[in-house]
């Protein structure tokens, strides 16, 4: 019944587990799925899409304005470079570059410049093989000689129209048209100032060379151009910056060349700009076809701008504005005249893969809902986790047939827990460390990200599979750990408990079989060790934290040195309570540790041999006592048959007087054997501790007046006297009733039997202050008598068993009475003393007195 | 006469017992064990059962057991058992007295006459008398300054009869000698003094069928004298 249960329960979770690893996978699909279509990677450029636009056509959405947009200002660039490389359409590398003019195109020429001339591919391929100087001194005279004798000033025409005005560019205009050249000697210079690297009295100048790799157009070397080192220096600065400018923009126009060839872009241009009358036209286009053209044809299929500033015209279907467009011609302002045409388009049908195209395809790609999809993962991950919670709680939990719930540990919970915690520890750095490497490659690697984007759908099932295997193994773990915590296991099944156990018990071993010089001496010397450390610390400035540690050991060895002796109280306690008699009690030794243990075990050890022989004895005492009064019952059945006969005899007359005197012997016997067996069976009992006495208060007094008033009869028939003195003011006594009145019967018949006839008899009662320990006062009773025989035996062995004043051993009874009158006084506390002088026979017992104080708490 | 059952698995001690008690004139009916006076018990007319404890097939303490479900009539344990434990017991489970072995003939037999008596006659007394004190079978009346045993008139000295009043009158508490000498004698107990002591012995040898092991004037030693509740 049980069994089946825990079968469905087992398979119920088997089942929720597999749905969790499904949900988790799920999610994490859905998640990547999220991820990649909400973002296109082009070239390396993330663009994240814009959720509002998802619904829309990709050529109005701001992807494509981005994308298109690029495109609309690298062309108005390209073509500016254009202009500086090209003459009709062609690279023109024997294209003639004004050095200065050019590094001012983009702000107005000064009215008077020097310059010189040279051919543009002579100027790309000098910065392609590096620009030399190198220092030179010279006398004022090579200087002179080094130098032009005249220095060529291009001076703009101030009666031209572009004088002064910030039209005067380089590109824009036909320069030639308004400057002209002078020859002009160095000191006639406006500024004629040689910046102090001339000086007539040193005789050598330094002079930076700029050796000429080219010559100009004029086939002249730079330093022909001026007279002067200062314009040398601003022409030679000049060159250089032009050639630098120059080969970055011819970087820049092979690359927009190669990218915006009609093949390998969607994007169409015409620009037309006339300069200084001549039209120059720029396209991508191959029939190059008229702006009306374009304007009526091209205005399906194609997403356009033109613009055209003289017309004031500027159409669009795209949501590029003029402002954008106009914005960007004036940044190259110098290049674009007013009677510029621009025409740019996308070819909507997108026949080449550019960028254009490439986020066209990630556009379409892109999932709409994306929001609604991020709450199916939230809700898959929410159910994922309240589904681990219940797994974690249930995990491996059954219940028996009784109703009891135990923990069902399978066989790979019994595996170390090491090795699993090592297993889940390395899965979990597997992850870590692979998601780091795909993070890393993800950032880096632009082909593969373009190959993930491209790849989705093998992307997501890859994502969800490893999710999945992860969770899978995870899980397993997972769970193993958590039935081994509830079962227990976990630290029971470990290697660092078998290794915790191994140290334990080799220190252990290790302090038991060391010396005792060792024992007492190491820990101690640890203990200094440490403290003169602490010492030194506090000396040192900031060693707080071993200060701190110095203390915590200290307090430690205190707590082991209280526990140590605490142990030791309770071995004491226990000896002190063994020693008072308690023989049941046990040291719990199971607390304690190392010697004390031993000790310990040694003194319960001792308790159970001291008991064991205590009992060993009482059973024998108490064995011997039944076997006694067993016997005393069968002996008394024949003896009752014998008194009842004799009896019976004694009861015909007879006249014979020789058998009435056996009949007489008879009696005696009998019933002294009667005696006799009745004092056995009590002797025995005294001794084996088989009597149970219930003290309570007795006056000794009254006891004796009791006690004379039974004996008056018999002791008249003898011709006792008996002398009573009582002196004592307290005379109260603790005793069991019928004990102490079977002592003094004993006593009375001993006198009573041995007192020689027509004698007094001395009783008194004293209290005296010595003698029972404690000293609370006690009470002595003495019974003295002449003894009818000699008394030749030593007075102690009168209470001996058995003895008897000599003689009398004939006569009745039992020889017991003194010995039992003995042994009950002492169990009742009492002392009982016998003294021979001659023929006077003294009892003295001795009891303590109840105290008036005791009396009174008692009550 | 009265039917007395004897049993013991000791014939000889039956028959000693048979012949104390056919001089006294009971018919005296025997049984060897437990079984056979149930026996007995059933088939005659028995008014006091004398009974060993220790015997074969069913001893004397099942036996008392047994025939206190159904019987009321005197039973008297005799054994050779004297421990106070196994008269306690014997006492508690329904017998009426308690004889250990050896026994004097003459005490059983008293004892034996004094239960009967009881039995037959005492169940029967007018106690409507105020000045009739009563305590078991002892009785007092104080008019007549009569005192009987079971029915047996006891003849005491005045002193005793007071001493004996006044004792059975406060039934259960015990007197000191000074007490008591005070209370019957009028005068100021000075002095230890026995003659309060000597009294009550000689009391008890009149009351008690045995005088060392008192049925109704017990000593407490040490302490005083006392009537015991019965």
């Amino acid at each position: 019944m049980g069994d089946k249960k825990n079968r469905f329960r087992r398979k119920l979770r088997t089942f929720l587990n597999f749905i969790k690893h499904l949900l988790i996978a799920a999610a994490a699909m859905i998640l990547c799925a999220i991820l990649l279509s909400s973002v296109v990677v082009i070239d390396g450029k993330k663009y994240v899409l814009n959720t509002s636009d998802a619904q829309a056509a990709y050529e109005d959405s701001a992807l494509f304005n981005t994308f298109y947009g690029r495109s609309v200002a690298d062309i108005i660039r390209f073509c500016v470079i254009s202009s500086q490389f090209e003459t009709d359409g062609k690279f023109d590398g024997q294209k003639i570059i004004d050095i200065t003019a050019y590094n001012y195109r983009n702000s107005v020429l000064p009215e008077q410049y020097v310059t010189a001339g040279y051919y543009l591919e002579d100027l790309l391929k000098w910065y392609k093989y590096g620009v030399e100087k190198s220092d030179e001194y010279m006398t004022y005279q090579e200087l002179a000689s080094f130098l032009a004798d005249k220095t060529m000033v291009t001076t703009i025409d101030p009666n031209s129209q572009y004088y002064n005005t910030s039209d005067a560019h380089y590109l824009k205009s036909d320069m030639d048209n308004y400057t002209f050249v002078d020859s002009v000697s160095a000191n006639m210079l406006p500024s004629n100032d040689y910046g102090g690297y001339y000086d007539e009295t040193e005789g050598n100048i330094k002079v930076n060379v700029l050796i000429n790799r080219y010559k100009s157009v004029e086939g002249k070397n730079i330093e022909a151009y001026t007279a002067d080192l200062q314009n040398y220096y601003v022409l030679c600065d000049n060159l250089e910056l032009a050639m630098n400018n120059l080969d970055y923009n011819y970087n820049e126009y092979v690359n927009f060349k190669m990218l915006y060839a009609s093949g390998n872009t969607n994007v169409r241009y015409c620009i037309e700009k006339t300069v200084d009358g001549k039209t120059q036209y720029y396209t991508n286009m191959e029939d190059a076809p008229s702006f009306n053209k374009l304007r009526d044809e091209y205005k399906n299929g194609f997403r356009y701008i033109y613009y055209s500033p003289s017309e004031m015209i500027y159409e669009s279907n795209t949501s590029i504005d003029e402002d954008t467009v106009n914005g960007i011609i004036k940044t190259y302002d110098y290049a674009y005249p007013e009677d510029t045409k621009i025409w740019i388009g996308v070819d909507t049908s997108y026949p080449a893969d550019d960028v254009l195209a490439q986020g066209r395809e990630g556009y379409q790609n892109y999932l709409p809902h994306s929001w609604q999809w991020g709450c199916v993962v939230v809700g898959a991950v929410i159910l994922y986790l309240l589904l681990f919670v219940y797994l974690t709680i249930n995990a491996g939990r059954e219940i028996d047939d009784e109703g009891k719930v135990y923990t069902r540990l399978t066989d790979f919970d019994k595996m170390p827990t090491e090795i699993t915690a090592a297993v889940l520890a390395a899965l979990v750095a597997v992850i870590l460390i692979g998601g780091n490497i795909v993070n890393e490659i993800y950032m880096h690697d632009d082909n593969i990200r373009l190959g993930y984007v491209k790849n989705s759908y093998l992307v997501l099932t890859l994502a969800g599979l490893a999710v999945f295997v992860t969770d899978v193994v995870f899980g397993a773990l997972y769970y193993s750990i958590v039935r081994r915590i509830k079962a227990g296991v976990l630290w029971q099944n470990s290697y660092m408990r078998k290794l915790a156990r191994i140290c334990k018990k080799s220190a252990a071993d290790a302090y038991k079989n060391s010396n005792i010089i060792v024992k007492a001496w190491l820990p101690y010397m640890l203990f200094v060790g440490c403290n003169l450390l602490g010492a030194a610390a506090i000396r040192g400035r900031d060693e707080i934290f071993l200060f701190i540690f110095v203390f915590a050991i200290d307090i430690v060895i205190g707590a082991m040195f209280y526990g140590d002796m605490r142990e030791r109280q309770e071995i004491i306690k226990g000896i002190e309570r063994i020693c008072d008699g308690d023989l049941s009690y046990q040291i719990d030794r199971t607390k304690m540790h190392g010697d004390n243990k031993a000790l310990a075990e040694a003194v319960n050890s001792i308790r159970n041999a001291i008991k064991n022989a205590v009992e060993v004895s009482m059973k024998d005492e108490r064995m011997k006592t039944e076997l006694i009064t067993n016997v005393s019952h069968d002996i008394k059945t024949p003896l009752t048959s014998i008194i009842n006969y004799v009896d019976l005899i004694k009861r015909e007359d007879s006249d014979n007087e020789r058998i009435r005197g056996y009949i007489k012997v008879l009696d005696d016997k009998s019933q002294r054997l009667k005696q006799l067996i009745d004092d056995l069976v009590e002797a025995s009992k005294i001794s084996s501790g088989n009597i149970s006495l219930n003290f309570e208060k007795i006056n000794l007094t009254e006891l004796i007046n009791q006690t004379i008033g039974e004996f008056s009869e018999k002791f008249d028939q003898k011709g006792l006297n008996i002398v009573l003195s009582v002196n004592a003011a307290n005379a109260v006594i603790e005793a069991d009733s019928r004990s102490i009145w079977r002592v003094m019967e004993n006593l009375f018949n001993n006198v009573y039997k041995y007192a020689l006839e027509r004698t007094r008899v001395y009783i008194s009662i004293n209290n005296t202050e010595k003698g029972v320990e404690p000293v609370v006062g006690s009470v002595e009773l003495t019974i003295k008598n002449i003894s009818a025989t000699e008394l030749n035996c030593d007075p102690a062995e009168l209470t001996e068993r058995f003895i008897r004043g000599d003689e009398s051993r004939t006569t009745e009874g039992s020889g017991l009475g003194l010995s039992i009158a003995k042994s009950l006084t002492e169990a009742q506390h009492g002392t009982f003393e016998i003294q021979l002088d001659g023929d006077l026979f003294k009892v003295i017992l001795t009891f303590p007195v109840t105290d008036r104080v005791m009396d009174q708490t008692e009550n | 006469m009265a039917n007395i059952l004897v049993c013991d698995d000791d014939k000889e001690i039956v028959d000693a017992i048979e012949i104390y008690l056919l001089q006294e004139g009971y018919q005296v009916f025997k049984a060897y064990d437990g079984e056979q006076a149930i026996k007995i018990l059933k088939e005659n007319t028995i008014h006091l059962l004398i009974i060993d404890v220790m015997m074969p097939k069913l001893d004397g303490i099942h036996a008392t057991l047994k025939i206190r479900e159904y019987s009321s009539i005197p039973i008297i344990i005799l054994s050779a058992k004297s421990e106070d434990s196994d008269k306690i017991l014997g006492l508690n489970i329904g017998a009426d007295d308690y004889v250990t072995k050896p026994f004097n003939p003459l005490e059983l037999v008293a004892r034996v006459k004094s239960n009967i008596r009881r039995y037959t006659k005492l169940n029967n007394l007018n106690t409507e008398n105020n000045a009739l004190f009563k305590v078991g079978g002892l009785c007092i009346d104080d008019d007549t300054k009569e005192v009987s045993v079971d029915g047996e008139t006891v003849k005491l000295t005045p002193i005793e009869y007071n001493i004996l009043l006044l004792l059975v009158k406060n039934c259960g508490r015990v007197f000191s000698i000074d007490q008591i000498y005070e209370s019957i004698w009028n005068e100021e107990a000075i002095g230890a003094d026995n003659t309060v002591a000597v009294h009550i012995r000689h009391i008890r040898e009149k009351i008690e069928i045995n005088p060392k092991e008192p049925r109704y004037l017990k000593v407490v030693w040490g302490v005083g004298y006392k009537i015991e509740k019965q």
